[in-house]
């Protein structure tokens, strides 16, 4: 299986750690620079890997962070124009009414003239959260986090198995609480409301109770907790790492925020107080190693789409470090904005996976020309068409 | 293989025991049936075998259990599963992963199998149980029988030399318990599984069992199975029919008792049976209580009813029949106001419920869903009735000397959720029934009955139909519609297939027909109480 | 499945008995934690104007990264004694709930009847177990209502502060314990609105509002003051709904729901050993929790079939 996953032409779906990775790498260059041009060229990016590359399923949720980017710009500008921007400004807008407020409310204006560099500042400053936002959105989108949960640490395993329940059991809640919601109908009641809520939430409480003491004899009984191991040896040095690591970040934070001590005790005290937290993560306990079904393979397409975002980033980081023209644009006085080429051309070096990273399977099913919804019932099949009210069914179609 | 030496079970000190006594031995390869009335102890005889009981419930066990050659004392269920498996009766209730590859792969990740040998092994059972085309997808999108089958999957590709399961098929139609037995007969004969299984609906198991146990408060005997049914507390109406001609050795399929059911075929022919037809005054006759006409419902954007004619009239009785999918519970639900009609036209005493407020609504029609506990909130059944009576705005009391005539059993101050199934069907009966609707609907009320709630059921419903109710029930229990119904509808894809009365519909057709009619066919004897009527008659 | 084979009383939960004991070293790493977090979400006022971060604008990315580490050491240490299946499935079960809330309710205008979930279950759960259920609820929610975001560590933390705190509050029974859980509720509800916004504030540098802006160099105090104009601006519309309605929810839904949860919990019957016993008519050897083999099993009425 190794052999065959250093090809990028087989379908497959990718290492989820490689497009955290990827899309990691571009948000620390969108946090870079303010650029409006240079941040709609990363989101471009982003986009169009996800369009590429993203499998065929559940909706997608770069779309929802992208709204959500644009909300923060919206909340961003009209703040600024109702309670005037940091940035002093020439260009008047518009002339909101003045409100007075009481005294001593430490310069606080209400209403008041409208800058335009104060408005752009404030939307450039949104547009680059909006821009990280949205290389997180790509990830999500790309590589679902629930895929990474197959990969916590053994000292995490029972948090992430708790985690895995929790995700396979909330839509049959939700679909529980719209059957006791027509029960309450049943019953003569209509109504919404806290009381409502209650009478609602104890038959759905009660009987997820009742399932999950089920599933936990369903679990102990194929022998949950038998695979993870945790013996005193283990303990002792994750504990003394715990306790290094602990020690050390908290003084390494109070190194960073007091400033005039000396500089050992700031970022590289946290730094290794860091490491030494998570290694504590990896010796806490121990898992079998051999004992995955069917791991996702870390090999060349990986590397690729990893560096890629790792390149993108660090070019921008560089860029910014040296003050190239055009990365931090000023805004006072107000200038058209200009897109500098050469972290341009870095950004664009983002686009890589979207043609050498492999087709996800479904994806390239449908192209091929079959059914791409491996879960779309089969109408001709009366077994599985979910459209009874049946414990096991949903109530309305996927 | 198994064998329990002077078993006992006790949760409370003082209290008195579950199990008491118990001595069973099983050997390897045995189908053994485990049969006994709601709350006699089967479920812990069964939760004993992997240690569930006392490890995981707390209690105390008396005696030694051992697996295998493996003490339950010194092995707790983790220890013991590699060589047992568990299978309950929610298999949605007992899934860990997403989609069905994982879940046929988790047993086998906590026991810490080797990569390559997990892979080979889910092939395996993918195929063992016919589950090859369904493998990618989520198990949210599979049929009950198909979930079933994955969650024995799970737990047979750890490679268990024992099976144990609480009654699989009682969450499922008929067809998808076929599929899930003669998976699980075609392992035990292929595989030489040994399995333990606890069933109410014994027509559908009893003749593959080597053996059988019966679990009677607490004490348990183990016999074969024709001798251990002839004193059965439970039994199938095969077996009722057998004791009434007095057969012996008990034939338990409908092809042993054919065999020797000639003397009475003969004895009764040319008699008919002797149920009462109502005939129903001329105006009741003129005012259904349930009308559709050409009635068209959409789930979402596809149609599932297309083109229903339907009527129930006060004092019948009328059973919904049909595959899991062919629109039973839509029906119902439309006609109780949840699903407004697409096309055509639904009309509850002349309204259209869907229109109606709930509280003038539960004044026409009343349903009792297929999980009656989505329906009671309150702490005790106590409260639970008072809130009832406050509901509908009826008497106080109403509620409670309606559930004292259907269930007498039922203490004031248990939790709704410490009923019994038959009890809180019964509790959910009568709060429906409080606002006194003439049109009550149920679905799927048998799911988890025994045959002694199923029986006071029964009763609670044809008192129902005598009263002038009209009743309208959907079910694939066909025993049921045997001894209830007076007009059976079949329904398929939609569409009404058959709507007649029940005697023609259940006998004349093989998928349907009742036991008791497939053993006297062509005669059309339905329930085992019909013949023995005849019998006395005679 | 039938309750005839669990009805049976089990010890009461009760805030000396909880079912996730909190051991000396969760102990250390929460408060640790809580340390970090207090200056990840207090920096603008906590640093020094000579320090490297007072000036940096990539101090949030950076305590978001450190949160998210020491959140999950959090709970590596809580689940650290090895939590059982039935631990885990009620949590499990529970978190789903808390997402599910979460889905239906969006946080539209700061209404998330989540906090109520955490409020109660931390409850009846207890301190530890309380931690866990916040933290795993809203991540549950974020990953039912569209993604994990930088924001995520952060909501854990806060959220299983509440729980923990919920744990943590006297023994109260009846009323009074839902006024008590009420009021708590409000506050809770308030305090994880102030805390998050804290978050989020400082991103704002250089295109805040005037007065409202944290200004990197600037004394404590009058950072302290733009962030209360910052605050009462923009996010008490928001947070004061979220406080009154978990306060509401618990005054009219708590009776119900508590009863339901200390019901379950009984029913789970958590940390319950198996008891043995001989047979009757034995030697009169009670063998509790006879888990090492050998010993007393020898029983001198060993039946053959």
């Amino acid at each position: 299986m190794t052999r065959a996953a250093q090809d990028p032409r087989l379908p497959r779906l990718l290492h989820p750690a490689a497009w955290w990775a990827w899309a990691i790498g571009l948000a620390m260059a969108a946090s870079r620079t303010t650029n409006p041009l240079l941040l709609a060229l990363v989101v471009a990016v982003a986009g169009y890997v996800v369009a590429a590359r993203r499998e065929r399923g559940a909706a997608s949720p770069f779309g929802a962070f992208l709204r959500l980017g644009l909300f923060v710009i919206a909340m961003r500008v009209v703040l600024v124009a109702l309670l005037g921007g940091g940035v002093p400004g020439q260009t008047v807008l518009l002339n909101l009414p003045q409100i007075p407020l009481p005294t001593g409310s430490s310069g606080v204006r209400l209403g008041g003239p409208v800058t335009l560099e104060g408005v752009l500042a404030a939307a450039y400053d949104g547009a680059r959260l909006a821009a990280v936002l949205a290389c997180i959105g790509a990830a999500n989108a790309l590589a679902s986090p629930r895929r990474l949960l197959r990969y916590v640490p053994a000292t995490l395993y029972e948090v992430g198995t708790a985690l895995v329940v929790a995700l396979t059991y909330a839509p049959q809640l939700v679909d529980d609480a719209r059957r006791v919601r027509a029960a309450r109908r049943l019953r003569g009641h209509a109504g919404r409301g806290p009381r409502e809520l209650a009478r609602l939430a104890v038959p759905v409480l009660d009987s997820a109770l009742e399932r999950s003491l089920d599933l936990a004899a369903s679990m102990e009984s194929r022998g949950y907790g038998r695979s993870v191991h945790r013996d005193a040896s283990s303990r002792r040095k994750a504990t003394a790492l715990t306790l290094f690591g602990l020690g050390g970040v908290v003084a390494g934070v109070y190194g960073l925020l007091d400033g005039g001590s000396a500089p050992l005790l700031g970022l590289p005290l946290l730094l290794a107080g860091s490491a030494a937290a998570a290694a504590s993560l990896a010796v806490g306990a121990r898992r079998e190693r051999r004992s995955r079904y069917r791991p996702d393979p870390w090999a060349a397409p990986e590397w690729v789409v990893a560096s890629s975002g790792a390149m993108v980033g660090g070019l921008v980081m560089v860029a910014a470090q040296r003050a190239m023209a055009g990365i931090i644009l000023q805004t006072s006085p107000a200038v058209w904005p200009t897109l500098p080429w050469l972290p341009a051309l870095g950004v664009l070096l983002g686009l890589i996976p979207a043609w050498l990273a492999p087709m996800p399977p479904l994806r390239a099913r449908e192209r091929a020309g079959g059914p791409s919804d491996i879960n779309a019932a089969d109408i001709n099949n009366p077994d599985t068409r979910p459209d009874d009210i049946h414990p096991q069914h949903i109530g309305s179609t996927p | 293989m198994i064998s329990f030496e002077n078993v006992g079970v006790r949760f409370d000190d003082g209290a008195k025991p579950v199990l008491s006594g118990v001595d069973l031995h099983v050997d390897e390869g045995e189908l053994v049936l485990v049969v006994g009335a709601t709350g006699s102890g089967k479920t812990t005889l069964l939760r004993c075998v992997n240690g569930l009981v006392p490890h995981f419930s707390g209690g105390t066990l008396i005696g030694r259990v051992t697996v295998d050659g493996r003490d339950t004392r010194t092995h707790r269920p983790r220890d013991l599963a590699d060589i047992v498996g568990v299978v309950g009766q929610d298999p949605a209730a007992a899934f860990v992963t997403d989609t069905v590859e994982e879940e046929l792969a988790y047993g086998m990740e906590s026991l810490g199998v080797h990569g390559d040998v997990m892979r080979q092994r889910v092939e395996e059972t993918l195929d063992l149980l016919g589950l090859a085309d369904v493998r990618g997808r989520t198990l949210r999108t599979l049929s009950g029988g198909q979930q079933q089958r994955v969650a024995i999957g799970g737990v047979l590709a750890a490679h268990p030399r024992i099976l144990v399961l609480d009654e699989p098929t009682s969450a499922l139609d008929p067809v998808a318990a076929e599929e899930v037995l003669a998976a699980l007969t075609r392992l035990v004969h292929d595989l030489g599984l040994t399995v333990l299984l606890a069933e109410h609906r014994l027509e559908r198991v009893v003749q593959y069992a080597d053996r059988v146990v019966v679990v009677e408060n607490g004490h348990v005997s183990c016999d074969l199975p024709a001798a251990a049914m002839a004193m059965s507390p439970v039994s199938p109406p095969i077996v009722d029919l057998g004791r009434l001609a007095g057969w012996s050795p008990l034939p338990l399929s409908v092809r042993d008792a054919r065999r020797v059911a000639g003397p009475m075929r003969a004895n009764l022919a040319g008699r008919l049976p002797t149920r009462v037809v109502r005939s129903l005054p001329m105006d009741a006759q003129s005012q259904p209580l349930l009308t559709t006409r050409a009635l068209v419902v959409n789930r979402g954007r596809r149609p599932v009813l297309r083109g229903i004619d339907l009527q129930v009239r006060a004092g019948e009785v009328v059973a919904l029949m049909g595959r899991n999918g062919s629109g039973k519970s839509t029906l119902l639900a439309a006609a109780c106001g949840q699903l407004p009609a697409r096309a055509g036209s639904l009309r509850t005493g002349g309204l259209d419920p869907a229109t109606l407020k709930p509280r003038e609504l539960l004044r026409h029609v009343g349903l009792v869903p297929q999980d009656p506990g989505m329906l009671l909130y309150a702490e005790s059944v106590g409260a639970e009735c008072r809130a009832a009576d406050i509901d509908v705005r009826a008497a106080a009391g109403t509620t409670r000397a309606l559930l004292r005539h259907l269930a007498p059993d039922v203490a004031d101050s248990t939790h709704p959720r410490d009923l019994s199934e038959g009890q809180r069907l019964a509790l959910a009966l009568a709060i429906v029934l409080a606002g006194a609707p003439p049109l009550v609907l149920l679905d799927e009320p048998t799911r988890g009955l025994d045959y002694g709630a199923k029986a006071r059921l029964v009763a609670s419903l044809r008192s129902l139909a005598a009263e002038m109710h009209g009743v309208l029930v959907a079910t694939h229990d066909v025993e049921l519609v045997a001894v209830l119904a007076d007009r059976v509808m079949v329904i398929a894809d939609g569409e009404v297939v058959t709507d007649g009365p029940a005697a023609s519909v259940l006998a004349g057709s093989p998928a349907f027909a009742p036991q008791v009619a497939k053993v006297m066919h062509p005669q059309p004897w339905l329930s085992v109480a019909d013949v023995a009527s005849a019998l006395e008659a005679s | 499945m039938t309750a005839s084979g669990l009805r049976h009383a089990q010890k009461w939960l009760t805030p000396g008995n909880p079912v996730l004991a909190v051991r000396w070293r969760a102990a250390t790493t929460l408060a640790a934690t809580t340390l970090v977090g207090l200056a990840a979400f207090g920096w603008p006022f906590l640093a020094r104007p000579s320090s490297a971060l007072a000036h940096s604008t990539d101090a949030p990315w950076l305590f978001v990264l450190l949160i998210a580490l020491l959140a999950a050491l959090v709970m590596a240490e809580l689940s650290s004694g090895g939590m059982d299946a039935k631990t885990v499935a009620v949590l499990g079960v529970l978190a789903a709930a808390g997402g599910a809330l979460r889905v239906f309710s969006a946080g539209t205008a700061g209404l998330e009847p989540i906090f109520f979930l955490i409020v109660v279950a931390g409850r009846v759960l207890g301190r530890g177990m309380g931690f866990v259920l916040g933290a795993l609820a809203v991540l549950v929610g974020a990953f039912l209502t569209g993604g994990i975001g930088p924001w995520a560590p952060f909501q854990m933390i806060a959220a299983g502060w509440v729980g923990f705190g919920a744990g943590c509050l006297p023994r109260a029974s009846g009323r009074r314990e839902r006024v008590v859980l009420a009021a708590y509720g409000l506050v809770a509800g308030l305090a994880y609105g102030f805390v998050m916004n804290l978050w989020f504030w400082p991103f704002l540098t250089s295109g805040a509002p005037v007065g409202m802006a944290f200004v990197p160099g600037q004394a404590m105090t009058s950072n302290l003051s733009h962030y209360g104009a910052f605050y009462l601006a923009t996010s008490l519309a928001w947070d004061l709904p979220r406080g009154i309605l978990t306060a509401l929810l618990v005054l009219v839904a708590g009776r119900p729901v508590l009863a339901s949860l200390r019901r379950g919990t009984r029913r789970a019957a958590f940390g319950a050993t198996g008891q043995f016993a001989q047979p009757a008519g034995s030697p009169n050897r009670t063998c509790d929790d006879c888990l090492i083999g050998g010993a007393g099993s020898q029983d001198a009425n060993h039946q053959e079939p």
